[in-house]
Parts: C-alpha cells; structure tokens; sequence
C-alpha cells in the first residue's frame, strides 16, 4: 500500500517537528511547510492526502490557505483539518464556513489522537 | 434595587480599585448638589443684590465646576474602557501565548513515552510521565481561566446545535471508568433509549459533564458508588450524577458555585482543583436556557443534577 501523504502548515518549529516526527513514525509521508504561502505552493505542486493546517501563520494565514485550496480545482477534495490553538467559536464556525473537514485545538490533543482522526477522514 | 447597588459607594470603590470620591457615582451624587446649591445661591444673590454681573460670576463659576467634574467622569469612563479592551486583547494572547510552548511540552513527552521509549529507565519514564499529567493540568488551568475570563466579559460564545446527552454521558464514563475503578468506585448508570436530543453546544456540554463527574470521583473515598441518571420532564431532560462521597458542609453550600470556591471538608485531603469548574458549568448551562442545582449532606454524599431545554419536534438540524 502507498504510504499516505500528509502536509503539515506550522510555523512553531518544535510543533512541527513533533508531529512530523510522530507521523513518520506512524507510516506516513510527511510534507512541512513553515507559512501559509510556502504551503500553498505545496499543496497545490505536491497533491497530498490531507492537510493538518494552523490559522496563525506569517505570510498568509489559515483562512486563506484553507480558501485559496477549496477554490483550486485540483486542491479542492483534499481534507483539511485545522489544528489551531484558538477555539473561539467563531473562529471554529468560519473554519468550518471555509470547507474544513475538521477542527482541533493543539492544547487538547494527544499526538495519538491527531493520528486517529486522520486516519478516520482518511477511511484507513 | 439597583439603584441603591449603585449608591453603596464604598462597594463601588472597591470593585474598581478607585477611592470613594472617584467613583462615577460619588461624582455625580456631587455635580447634582453642586447643582442644587449654585443654583440656590444665584437665586439669593440675584435677590440680595440687584447686579447682573455677579449672576453672570456665579454661573460662570457654575460651567467651570460642571467642567472639571464632568471631565473627570469622562475620563475615568473612557480609562474603564481602555481597562477593558486590553483585558480582553490580554486574554486572546495568553491563550495562543501559553498554549503553544504547552502543547509542544505536552507533544514532546508523548514522543518520548510513545515513539522513543527505548533506553529509558524506569525511573526517567516515571520522570516524564510527571511533567505529562504536570502538562495536561496546566493546559487544563489555562483553559479554565481564559473560561472565566470569557464569561466574566460575557464573551463566552456557544453553538447551538442538536445534541444527543447520553451520548456524551456514555462517553464521560467511559474515558473516567480507569480513574473510578483505581479507586474503587462503582460507576452505574440509567436512561431511556429514546430520549429527544437537547440544544446545546457539544464540547461545552461535554465539559460539564465532565466536571460533574470528575468531582463526583474525586470527592468520593475508597468503594464509592455513583449514579447517573437522565429523565425526561416536560420540555428539558435532567441530568443527575449522584454519589456517596464526602458532601458539602451546609453553611458553605450558598457558595458552592462561586468562583474559586473550594469547600474546607475537601481541601483537607484533595489539594488539586481550582475551583473554577463549577462556576464555569453554571455559566454554560444558564447561557444554554438551563438550570443548575444541587442537594448535599456532608459525609453522605451529594446529588449535582442539571436540566436543558429538549430540541422542539421538527428543529432537527444540527
């Protein structure tokens, strides 16, 4: 079976590098981009299986990442989850307002539990 | 009712942190005798002496008084605003601001107990499962006071959605079974299958049940047993949670949802707890249209039961 593709938008680098690590580890391939724009790019060029995406992000933010990958034919049915540490229920209605598959918020999430709802969305 | 609350100045002065003779209330008590007693003197000196010119002096005097007073009330407003608004900004960057180095924190230790366990000792494992729960209590804390401080700005936002309570009970006990069966307590629990779904928000609910149950855990000794049971009345489902713990002393029972309230019984033996977790759950349960409540002996056991309002027939969307 062909190892699943997930790309990671996060600017914290120790985030990051946690789940990247963890999701390796897990038998996934892991793509990480450090900014919203360098994400898009990455999105669009590298077509992964789903996006693990943060709103507060230098260059573009969430929002716009995750509009600029529903609007893109090509991009447009790959899920998208939030995973953020805002949880004003604004913020959770515009994400889901933008076509997001789910939200998390970081604080209250185990690594485990990340890899569990990915593997839900992706049917594994 | 309100307007003699308005009146208790000393109240005032301290709930603002101002002396008594800056409080809007003492200022304007003072510009209306201000007032009354220029208003008074004109009318006697306009008597006494025939003289335009001293009438004209004395409001003069008047405006300029008005001025300053008024002045200072605007000001002070405008300083309770500004208070207000970093208050609030302070609150969205304490919650992006601590909670990232806490979920790395967090992230980290799981790598080390999940992935890279190989080598360590028991010891270092012991080590890092502390800093572990240690994390997990101060994201709980973080969460719980940015709560308060939502709630006491009235800016705690709920969704209202369709939502399936035994649902979330079944789930509660089944993420609490390991903490209640290490401590020797009997978990039991009653409802009808083809109870109608409530209004509310998910997760928050999910929260309150959470806290009712982990209290009932918490403050229940060895070979406890607790029960839970949902009944339908009228047009609200009521939750109860019942247990056989320690209780609540009956001249600190007024207080048990205030804020920081922690009961003298329970702080004896269980240090950990802020008591916020009560407070919290009444605000979300009122804001959702509920009603919270409580019965308590001490030394027998308490009773927390909540009740919200069923979803109307044909309102199924969630």
């Amino acid at each position: 079976m062909n190892k699943k593709r997930i790309l990671i938008i996060e600017d914290e680098a120790t985030l990051q590098r946690a789940l990247s690590e963890f999701l390796t580890s897990e038998g996934f391939e892991v793509l990480s981009a450090m900014d919203g724009e360098e994400g898009l790019n990455m999105a669009k060029e590298k077509i992964p299986d789903l996006v693990l995406l943060d709103i507060i992000l230098p260059k573009k933010d969430g929002y716009e990442v995750l509009a600029e990958i529903k609007k893109d034919e090509k991009t447009t049915k790959i899920p998208v989850v939030l995973l953020t540490n805002l949880e004003a229920a604004e913020d959770v209605q515009r994400a889901f307002d933008s076509g997001a598959t789910t939200y998390l918020v970081k604080s209250n999430y185990k690594l485990e539990d990340i890899v569990k709802k990915i593997k839900e969305i992706l049917k594994m | 009712m309100r307007f003699v609350n308005d009146l208790n100045l000393k109240k005032q002065a301290e709930e603002l942190g101002v002396e008594i003779w800056q409080t809007p209330s003492f200022l304007v008590l003072m510009l209306g005798t201000i007032i009354v007693f220029v208003m008074t003197a004109t009318y006697y000196i306009s008597r006494v002496y025939d003289n335009p010119e001293l009438v004209i002096v004395s409001e003069s005097v008047v405006v300029v008084v008005f001025l300053i007073i008024g002045n200072s009330i605007i000001r002070f407003i405008n300083q309770v605003i500004r208070l207000n608004k970093m208050k609030s900004d302070f609150v969205s960057v304490a919650s992006h601001q601590l909670r990232t180095p806490l979920s790395a924190i967090k992230w980290e230790t799981e790598l080390l107990l999940s992935k890279f366990k190989r080598g360590l000792n028991k010891k270092q494992l012991k080590n890092i499962e502390n800093i572990d729960q240690l994390s997990v209590r101060m994201i709980r804390l973080v969460n719980d006071l940015l709560d308060v401080a939502r709630i006491d700005q009235k800016r705690l936002v709920l969704r209202k959605e369709s939502v399936d309570l035994c649902k979330i009970i079944e789930e509660t006990i089944s993420e609490m079974a390991p903490i209640a069966k290490s401590r020797n307590i009997e978990i039991t629990s009653s409802w009808s299958k083809n109870n109608p779904k409530i209004i509310g928000d998910t997760i928050r609910l999910k929260m309150v049940v959470e806290n009712l149950l982990s209290n009932a855990i918490k403050y229940t000794t060895n070979r406890g047993k607790i029960d839970i049971k949902v009944v339908k009345k009228d047009n609200s489902l009521i939750l109860s949670i019942k247990d056989n713990g320690v209780g609540i002393p009956e001249e600190q029972q007024d207080r048990v949802f205030d804020k920081f309230f922690r009961s003298d019984n329970v702080v004896k033996y269980q240090t950990e707890g802020t008591g916020l977790g009560l407070y919290i759950s009444k605000s979300i349960i009122e804001q959702l249209g509920g009603k919270i409540w409580f019965q308590s002996v001490e030394n027998l056991g308490s009773i927390f039961s909540f009740s919200l309002p069923t979803n109307k027939p044909g309102d199924t969307k969630s």
